[in-house]
């Protein structure tokens, strides 16, 4: 593992952050690399992430790290630590830049863990300070950073006030692409996204229309198992809604689901049903 | 002693030398003790003599530990027989085979008094065939002994009664016999399954766990029902039978649960202990152990709601009951051994602040909180649930708006009623099953007897690999899902364990 300091101020967009940055520590495998941020999204969003929020990130993150970006977030559980791990799962390079400083000996055994996980599989991990603790005041700090380093910024779960927030006031400051990914209107954790989107902060992400493949292409695939794929399609269920919905009973309707998610036609979480995407 | 009645012999002198007074030898406990004023006080006030004489109370076996008031009663007759207050006619009277058992109350009348089930039977196994034992005991108890053939039962209101039928002046009426069968009647249902709403996929999950004797564990937010569904359980069970109602009743003696008057529990029990429980009120304590929880769900069903809430201490406990179907308990002062074979039903949140996968609501708990929280359930344990479930928060709107399925549909009706008729059919089938084993569900069955009873046809085997393989089951998992699938074609009615039943099995797998 190689570690390091970089003169901030030599980065391009950093000289419009204030307060300024001065110095970046980062540790990584195979050291600095300043073309990563030649394209580089961040990926930001609530702690509290909903099963939503999840599906979200494993859509997303695959698409651009397929279209050759890094993606950068902020190692925080929730949102963060999805994106970080999506990445890596789909091969690719992320950066996490700490909330607290690169040496801080407090964290928790998860956060250590994904940290020495992503430093193995070929990331960066940065810091602007050296042993400071995660505080307060020092999340918001670590927001500028990353709209910094980032030049589009996905959001994909926050709340109103919120650190994801203060990441969009800095990246529409310094002029970068904004994302926001549409939620319920009901779930407190989308009420920022949404509104990103309703006041026309952010541009509105939608996934690439997805042509099914099983409605479409497999004519002669049985009807029962066409009649749940059309209904997940639209939204996920769980098998007592898919009962009643197609009036039959739930030890069939269980029994059909567990085929098909054997076959991996639908993915099951928590009860619900849903097609993977 | 535990469940195992051990006889005590009263033995009292009165002695025309030495100083007055009254002394009771042979391990006597505090209450055992404190049984001289009450004695003393009750012959005074039934308006009889307590002679003042240097009174000996001896109780055989020396080295046995007593407690309780119920000795009051043979200690009030042994004084009164041996200061020559009562006049025997023998042969019409014979000590060898009666039982005193009973505790007083300073006016001389007798009170309830636990235990008195095992005092019947007890006197029923060792009577020799001439002549019929007679008991004498509390008329508010008297009941519990009713149900025991071929004992004579005199309850006893008060001591100037029983010394008025000893001494031959008014006979104390016999206790008329009572069928066990008449009592366990079809039990009424406390909770209909149909009270619950929608959960179609959990109540058809209770009715597997009801006719294979598996334990269940529901996973969902607060307030979906999870509470009501394991409190209809008990209903869907079929009834007690007349060898099961005593043994349940025995236990429910020993622990004094059973109400003055009342002769059988009846119903099957559902014990929901909170879970401040102590490990000892669980697996059951005390210096002379009672029965604790385990034992009082004996035969019946066992809710742990929150199970992650429960110190891990009580948990643990639950394996050897949960293995062996009894429970061991060792003190100092005893060695007792009680049956505690339940269903476990649980209740889990799906993380502490109980909102995780909520439609409409976040949940605010990290990631290093939910885990912990699953933490808390060890793995021996989840791994004796066989049957895991999601009862999801239901959108109130939905289930008004939607149509419900229709009764024939729904795979299994939608009263209690119904669904008991389906689990008892599918207990016969595995009565005949069993025949020759020593267990009476597919949930007892041990791997070999799996292999044994359990063959999968090939496409069933096939679903069961490919399960296998894709979610990285465990052995014991594999094993787990071959007993449900067991008990759901038993349902069916199948003889084989068809594809179908297999698939539906997988829906009830551990997950995480």
């Amino acid at each position: 593992m190689k570690q390091g300091v970089v003169d901030a101020t030599k980065i391009p967009n950093f000289s419009a952050v204030k307060p300024a940055v001065k110095k970046l520590f980062w540790r990584g495998k195979d050291g600095w690399d300043e073309s990563w941020f030649d394209h580089a999204a961040a990926v930001v969003g609530s702690r509290r992430i909903t099963e939503y929020g999840r599906r979200v990130v494993d859509k997303i993150v695959p698409q651009l790290v397929n279209g050759g970006a890094t993606v950068i977030s902020g190692m925080m559980y929730g949102v963060d630590q999805a994106a970080h791990r999506a990445c890596m799962a789909s091969g690719g390079r992320t950066v996490a830049v700490l909330g607290w400083g690169i040496d801080y000996k407090g964290i928790t055994a998860e956060d250590l863990s994904i940290m020495n996980e992503i430093i193995e599989k070929g990331g960066l991990v940065v810091s602007e300070w050296e042993d400071q603790a995660g505080t307060l005041w020092t999340f918001p700090q670590r927001d500028r950073i990353m709209a910094a380093l980032a030049d589009e910024v996905y959001v994909v779960e926050a709340a109103v006030k919120s650190g994801s927030m203060i990441t969009v006031e800095w990246a529409i400051k310094l002029g970068k692409r904004v994302w926001a990914v549409p939620g319920p209107v009901t779930s407190r954790v989308s009420d920022g996204t949404n509104r990103l989107i309703a006041e026309k902060k952010a541009q509105m992400w939608l996934p690439e229309q997805q042509v099914s493949q099983r409605t479409t292409n497999d004519a002669k695939s049985d009807d029962k198992n066409a009649d749940i794929y059309r209904l997940l399609e639209n939204e996920t269920l769980t098998v007592d809604e898919l009962a009643r919905k197609l009036m039959r009973s739930v030890n069939e309707m269980g029994a059909q689901l567990s085929v098909m998610t054997l076959s991996g036609e639908i993915k099951e979480k928590d009860g619900k049903y849903f097609i993977g995407g | 002693m535990g469940l195992v009645t051990m006889p005590v012999e009263v033995e009292v002198d009165v002695a025309e030398a030495g100083f007055p007074g009254f002394t009771i030898v042979g391990l006597a406990g505090k209450a055992v003790e404190e049984a001289r004023e009450r004695v003393k006080t009750a012959i005074n006030n039934s308006g009889m003599d307590f002679p003042s004489k240097k009174i000996t109370v001896n109780l055989a076996p020396a080295d046995l530990p007593k407690d309780g008031g119920a000795y009051d009663l043979p200690m009030a007759v042994g004084i009164l027989a041996a200061s020559g207050q009562l006049n025997f006619q023998l042969p019409f009277f014979n000590f060898k085979n009666t039982i005193f058992y009973g505790e007083l109350s300073l006016d001389g009348s007798l009170r309830a008094t636990k235990g008195v089930l095992l005092v019947g039977l007890f006197a029923q196994q060792t009577q020799n065939s001439k002549i019929k034992t007679q008991i004498f005991v509390p008329i508010e108890s008297a009941n519990e002994a009713a149900v025991v053939e071929g004992i004579t039962v005199y309850p006893v209101r008060n001591l100037i009664e029983l010394t008025d039928h000893l001494n031959e002046v008014k006979q104390i009426k016999k206790l008329g016999k009572v069928e066990v069968k008449e009592l366990v009647e079809e039990g009424g249902v406390e909770y209909d399954l149909a009270e619950v709403a929608g959960q179609e996929q959990a109540k058809r999950a209770l009715s597997i766990a009801a006719a294979g004797g598996h334990n269940l564990l529901m996973w969902g937010p607060p307030g979906t029902g999870k509470t009501m569904l394991a409190r209809a359980m008990p209903g869907i069970l079929p009834s007690l039978n007349s060898a099961e109602a005593l043994e349940v009743t025995r236990v429910y003696s020993v622990a004094g649960l059973l109400e003055p008057g009342e002769s059988l529990v009846r119903r099957r029990p559902f014990r929901s202990p909170h879970h401040g429980v102590s490990a000892a009120g669980m697996i059951g304590g005390g210096s002379n152990p009672l029965p604790g929880e385990v034992s009082l769900a004996h035969l019946g069903v066992l809710f742990l709601d929150e199970m992650p809430e429960f110190p891990r201490s009580v948990l643990e406990g639950l394996r050897q009951p949960m293995e062996d179907g009894q429970v061991q308990i060792v003190r100092a002062a005893a060695h007792v051994s009680y049956p505690a074979s339940f269903t476990l039903v649980a209740a889990v949140n799906p993380c502490p602040c109980g909102y995780l996968g909520h439609p409409r609501r976040e949940c605010r708990c990290s990631d290093k909180q939910i885990r912990k929280y699953r933490a808390r359930m060890s793995g021996p344990i989840l791994d004796r649930i066989d049957l895991h479930v999601q009862v999801p928060a239901v959108e109130t709107d939905k289930l008004s708006s939607s149509p419900s399925l229709p009764a024939g549909k729904a795979g299994l009706g939608s009263s209690s009623k119904e669904v008991r008729k389906k689990v008892i059919d599918s207990r016969k089938i595995q009565d005949l099953r069993f025949r020759d084993e020593s267990i009476f569900t597919n949930s007892q069955m041990k791997n070999k007897q799996v292999r044994k009873y359990c063959p999968l046809t090939g496409e069933s085997e096939r679903i069961l690999r490919l399960a296998v393989e894709k979610w990285d089951l465990s052995a014991r998992a594999y094993f787990k899902l071959i007993k449900v699938a067991r008990t759901i074609a038993d349902l069916a009615g199948e003889k084989d364990i068809l594809p179908v039943h297999m698939a539906e099995a997988l829906q009830y797998r551990q997950v995480g």
